[in-house]
């Protein structure tokens, strides 16, 4: 019996091995397991090697583990590549087509398995998932049944025919006779609640945040690894109402995301790092015109196109300075899917309370893992659209008078949409005064420059760090952003340290005052982040001081912290 | 009933003296008032350039946006509140240059709304740079020894890659220019307007005497047939672009029409309260 299993599934991409462990997660988590899945792939659509890496747990999987007790290969690739990771117990089970003579490694752990050659005689190349499925199932204890039920719900709308042959693969590599599926060794152990969980990627779980706001729109251009969002909003916003177009750039999707935000409706648009680049003037056009506007950015490895299918965190030091001149934006930064949920609905809130571009600062690993996650909180779903007019307000006043800008204690002003009577004003990206209209005169400047850039003040003394303490004795915190918390969360629980560490959930503006406080009290604080200079540590030195209290652990090789890297450099500080 | 002043929020022009865009902005204000378009519900939107200060001299909701890319600014508005009407101006730069492709998508979309282009073949704010509408030869401050590329065909492009509505105006001709406006308004999906509007200052050599002498005006053909497409290619490769009045138009539906049909709501009344069942709903497709 197991409490934790990590598995391995490795193909030729393309040829469904992200369905198959996708599948294994779903059925997982309907038990009531937490998965948590990693994908390998690289920047072509069939061929080359690509794996998708499942960790199982009785409890809540952040990360993705470093040993496995389980490779499912299906090219001999796999296992060349990925054997040096099993661990000393470790089975390779192999499709029986890949010859046993070719592969290099000691003969007891590999088991081959019938998955081509029976998917082949029901002839149905997706039989082949199935078949994976029952074999892997069965090794862990589970019941056909269960597995039955999640093969019907993923097929039912595809016919029965399809359904029945599924079921009768399901059936046939659930019965097959081999040693290895009469031990018990690799079982699972009875998960604690048998609450049926959903699994979930980053980019979905921003897509949903987005709906659940009351974005309706969204204009965006497909790019690894931020296409899920527009994917998943383009299949559900026109059951309410709402619409996704595949406009023609970044530029486009950035444009009209504002022109949308100014029509009255909530709009984002989701991108990774050569988007922003291209969508800077549009953002910059969001920050003068105090245009509320959301945009994801799933970093990947830059710059230019830079690694395109790895991950890494080097957008920061972009969308924190980005662009010409200087106006206010937000960065939220979650941790975890349940905060891409959350974080995507604040972003959209705090957008039109402060009527300014906000980035959902996202990254690879935390966009594009699925994983089972926690049930979300209806309750939290709140949509607030701050300083709006609304229709007949105005009836009274003079046409021409509105002022879109006015000059306000907090340095927000009241927002009309086209439509609504009197409330009619021009908009532009030139300097302006109250009415909008242009003016270049230096009182006015630095009027509307104070008015926007002081107007986000108030967040800074938010309470935007989640700490988690397991203290202590030791002084030292361990502080990140986006994906790594996980990795952070599993490397303090297994090196046995009690250290606290801590994510950080918005960058932009900084949240200077409780910043100060862990400054204060902390001997160090460690930031750890994926990129080359220590950006979010710069950052914070930069506004803070502090230089000899914060330190870094770096890594920019376009893959993630493996655990074993962060307990050993946790071990190094603390 | 609605007059052109309605639509002029009193702001002097800062264009030069003589410039064909006065003329456009009194073409649109006229056409607005004819179509008695209610002042709440108009939009204009701009790029960049002399052209690009049209918006702020219009009543209404008006955007100024950046250089080339008051299309996707303006499709944005228009998605948001299909109720509006929305018109979309720039120069040549902004149509043909920086934002060339957003022309060619806009028109793709085919959003109920209109798009005209300032087109007096130079960039007037600049102080007189070659536009790729120059003619060949054209010497200006970036072309001191004449314009050695190609002009691009505003109207063959715009056929070329789909246009619903395409029609050609000039500054000088006024009556037409505020037809093919209100025509352009009224057609159901984009309408694209190229409107030869001289620049007095920088572009000696297409003048108002000089589009005089060479735009053939369309309407004086009676037997031109405006919903015929070879027609119109025809008409515009013999006279090299150099045509007005309503060169070809056809019904199409647009994206949003095709989306959600043409009785749906605009997305700005939408009811954003999404019940918790469907929260449950939308949750349990990830399970």
């Amino acid at each position: 019996m197991k409490k934790n299993l990590t598995l391995l599934i490795g193909g030729i991409q393309g040829e469904g091995v992200v369905s198959l462990g996708t599948n294994l997660m779903k059925t997982l988590s309907n038990l009531g397991y937490y998965t948590y899945g990693n994908r390998n792939f690289s920047s072509r659509i069939k061929g080359g090697n690509t794996t998708m890496t499942i960790s199982i747990g009785v409890e809540k999987q952040l990360c993705s583990k470093d040993g496995l007790d389980i490779i499912l290969a299906l090219d001999k690739e796999t296992i060349d590549l990925f054997n040096c990771k099993l661990k000393p117990n470790g089975l390779i089970l192999f499709d029986s087509i890949l010859s046993s003579k070719d592969l290099n490694y000691k003969e007891d752990s590999l088991i081959p398995l019938p998955i081509t050659e029976i998917a082949k005689d029901l002839s149905a190349p997706i039989i082949k998932n199935t078949r994976a499925l029952g074999f892997l199932g069965r090794l862990m204890g589970l019941e056909q049944n269960e597995l039955s039920q999640s093969l019907k719900e993923k097929y039912h709308t595809k016919g029965d025919e399809i359904v029945e042959k599924n079921l009768k693969a399901l059936k046939e590599s659930y019965n097959y006779d081999g040693d290895i599926f009469n031990k018990e060794e690799y079982f699972l152990s009875i998960s604690e609640k048998k609450s049926s969980k959903a699994v979930m990627m980053g980019n979905e779980a921003i897509g949903f945040g987005a709906l659940m706001a009351g974005c309706r729109f969204i204009p965006s251009y497909p790019i690894t690894p931020a296409s899920e969002v527009m994917e998943y909003m383009g299949k559900v916003l026109p059951r309410y109402g709402g619409a996704m177009v595949q406009v023609e750039d970044e530029i486009a999707a950035i444009t009209m995301a504002v022109g949308v935000s100014y029509g009255g409706v909530r709009s984002m648009t989701a991108t990774s790092g050569p988007g922003i680049s291209l969508m800077m003037e549009g953002i910059g056009l969001a920050g003068i015109t105090e245009t509320p506007v959301v945009i994801a950015d799933i970093q990947r490895g830059g710059p230019s196109t830079g690694l395109p299918t790895k991950h890494e965190q080097s957008d920061l030091f972009a969308i924190y300075y980005g662009g010409h001149g200087e106006y206010s934006n937000i960065i939220l930064s979650p941790s975890t899917v349940e905060d891409c949920f959350y974080d995507t609905i604040r972003a959209f809130n705090l957008a039109d309370k402060y009527q300014c571009p906000v980035f959902i600062l996202s990254d690879l690993s935390l966009g594009l893992s699925p994983q089972t996650i926690d049930d979300l909180d209806y309750n939290q779903v709140v949509i607030d659209r701050g300083k709006i007019v609304i229709k007949d307000e105005l009836s009274n006043i003079e046409r021409g008078t509105f002022k879109r800008y006015e000059l306000t204690k907090d340095g927000v002003s009241p927002r009309s949409f086209p439509g609504i009577i009197n409330g009619g004003h021009h908009v532009t990206g030139i300097e302006h005064n109250e009415l909008g209209l242009p003016l270049e005169k230096p009182e006015n400047r630095k009027n509307m420059m104070e008015k926007r850039l002081n107007k986000t003040a108030p967040l800074e003394n938010d309470e935007s760090i989640d700490i988690y303490r397991t203290n202590n004795g030791n002084n030292t915190l361990f502080l990140t952003f986006g994906s790594i918390f996980g990795a952070i969360k599993e490397a303090a629980y297994l090196s046995g340290k009690k250290i606290d560490f801590g994510a950080i959930r918005m960058i932009r503006p900084l949240p200077k005052k409780q910043l100060t406080f862990l400054l204060e009290n902390y001997d160090k604080i460690v930031v750890v982040e994926n990129n080359y200079r220590k950006q979010l540590a710069s950052i914070i030195k930069e506004e803070l001081g502090y230089h000899s209290k914060i330190h870094s652990i770096t890594k920019y090789d376009g893959t993630n912290f493996t655990i074993n890297e962060l307990v050993e450099k946790i071990g190094e500080w603390a | 009933m609605a007059t052109m002043q309605d639509y002029s929020n009193k702001v002097t022009p800062t264009w030069c003296p003589g410039c064909g865009h006065f003329s456009i902005l009194r073409a649109i204000q006229v056409a607005a008032s004819k179509l008695e378009i209610p002042i709440d519900k108009f939009a204009s939107i701009t790029g960049i350039g002399c052209s690009g200060r049209l918006s702020g001299y219009l009543n209404g909701y008006s955007f100024h946006g950046i250089h080339g890319r008051s299309l996707p600014i303006a499709q944005g508005i228009k998605m948001a509140n299909k109720e509006l009407v929305v018109i979309a101006a720039g120069g040549d730069g902004d149509g043909f240059a920086i934002g060339t492709s957003h022309t060619l998508h806009a028109i793709r979309r085919n959003l109920n709304m209109t798009y005209i282009v300032l087109n007096n073949q130079i960039y007037g704010l600049t102080k007189g740079h070659t536009s790729p509408l120059s003619d060949t030869g054209l010497e200006t401050k970036s072309t001191p020894f004449g314009s050695m590329d190609n002009p691009l065909k505003p109207g063959i492009t715009a056929l070329a890659a789909g246009a619903t509505y395409l029609a050609q105006g000039f500054s000088g001709l006024q009556d037409q220019l505020i037809d093919i406006i209100v025509k352009g308004i009224e057609h159901d999906g984009f309408s694209i307007i190229n409107v030869f509007s001289p620049c007095v200052t920088f572009n000696k050599v297409n003048t108002y005497q000089w589009y005089r002498e060479n735009i053939k005006n369309i309407d004086e053909d009676s037997t031109y047939d405006s919903s015929n497409y070879q027609a119109a290619m025809n008409k515009l490769i013999e006279t090299d672009g150099l045509c007005s009045g309503i060169i070809y138009q056809k019904n199409e539906p647009s994206f949003l029409d095709r989306l959600q049909g043409k009785d749906a709501k605009p997305l700005t009344d939408l009811n954003l309260k999404i019940s918790k069942d469907e929260f449950e709903n939308l949750l349990n497709k990830f399970k």
